[in-house]
């Protein structure tokens, strides 16, 4: 049984680790306007979204009650939440050499306006925003969302 | 906060959990909870360039396509339908989602400049352009400048790769000597690997030989 514990712990490990460099990586677009308070969860990190903030893969953007924060994606596409929204960059995914393309978002709370970029220009079905109750596929361009 | 606000958290950790469940050998017994119902809402509206575009609202229930301006369809519950299109008045939408409406950013800016054969040296059209660039620039208050190297087929991969470095580097100097600050640019060189115009090896090609900058 102890085995079983000691490579469970060992297994458990690696997977945490392979998540972590994972998560580490290129930046997928920066901070472009913030307003009030706004963060950026990144793991346990919480940073405040200050203009030029490069963003990953994973995540979390985050405005109180008096913020605001737009951002711009390396394909162009652009979120903006208005005050007490909350949404996940779940995957980014913009190598049209490759065919590596993917856009998903996941909105928790508040108000989002989305203007899709390149990756929805390239592939159809690329770009999805989900939300609790019901996934947008997104074929182009501007629409807002809201989850209360 | 709700515990349901972090639905997504819950369903990240899970894959770790389950894993962990498996090389227990364990029945892995604790369900993962159901979403809290959240009504939304989703709203098709012009692109800044005027243009609308489609969406498609889709659960469990069923489907609801968007692609006329201004029209919405709100789902009450994972278990409801996405209701039928109803269009919405500018004056609704502006209370609805004028806050997130007026943090939206600008695209991005794209200039492309190009060089003389084998040199870095911008053909003098390119020449024209830099005070348009110089003045985005400027105007934007760049956040991040990314110039990026090219080069047609003509010579060795490593020679191109190296001259498409040389162009890069001499526009980021021209936009130095304009007063940015070389921390917000990011140089790269892709050499003859990334063709704007598709030939084969040793073509020359006036096109290929460029540099493209994006000003964010």
């Amino acid at each position: 049984m102890r085995d079983l514990i000691v490579i469970t712990v060992a297994m458990v490990l690696v997977l945490v680790l392979s998540v972590a460099v994972a998560s580490a990586a290129s930046p997928i677009g920066l901070v472009k306007v913030t307003e009030g308070s706004a963060t950026v969860q990144r793991g346990d990190e919480t940073l405040p979204a200050r203009l030029g903030l490069a963003l990953q893969e994973g995540d979390i953007l985050r405005t109180g009650a008096d913020g605001r924060v737009g951002v711009v994606l390396r394909d162009d596409t652009r979120l903006s939440l208005g005050p007490e929204s909350e949404i996940l960059i779940d995957r980014f995914a913009f190598a049209p050499a490759q065919g590596r393309l993917g856009l998903v978002v996941k909105m928790a709370r508040g108000i989002m306006a989305f203007v899709s970029g390149n990756i929805a220009k390239l592939s159809h079905d690329a770009v999805r925003v989900e939300t609790p109750v019901a996934i947008v596929g997104v074929r182009g361009t501007q629409f807002l969302v809201k989850v209360e | 906060m709700l515990a349901g606000e972090r639905w997504y958290e819950g369903c990240r950790g899970s894959l770790v959990g389950g894993a962990l469940c498996l090389m227990l050998l364990a029945s892995c017994t604790t369900p993962v909870p159901p979403p809290v119902p959240k009504q939304s809402m989703f709203l098709v509206v012009p692109d800044p360039e005027g243009k609308v575009g489609q969406i498609t609202v889709t659960n469990q229930t069923g489907t609801q396509v968007l692609d006329q301006p201004r029209q919405a369809s709100t789902v009450q519950s994972a278990n409801d339908a996405p209701s039928p299109p109803a269009t919405l008045q500018e004056t609704e939408i502006k209370q609805i989602f004028g806050e997130a409406l007026a943090a939206q950013p600008t695209a991005p800016a794209r200039f492309i400049l190009y060089f003389k054969d084998d040199s870095e040296e911008l053909t003098p059209e390119s020449e024209l352009l830099l005070p348009e660039v110089f003045r985005t620039v400027r105007d934007r208050g760049a956040l991040d400048i990314s110039v990026i190297g090219h080069t047609d087929t003509i010579g060795t991969r490593d020679y191109n790769y190296q001259l498409s470095l040389r162009r890069a580097r001499s526009v980021a100097d021209l936009l130095v000597k304009q007063g940015v600050d070389r921390k917000i640019l990011d140089i790269e060189s892709h050499g003859e690997d990334n063709l704007l115009v598709k030939t084969g090896d040793q073509v020359r090609e006036p096109r290929n030989r460029r540099v493209e900058i994006t000003v964010w």
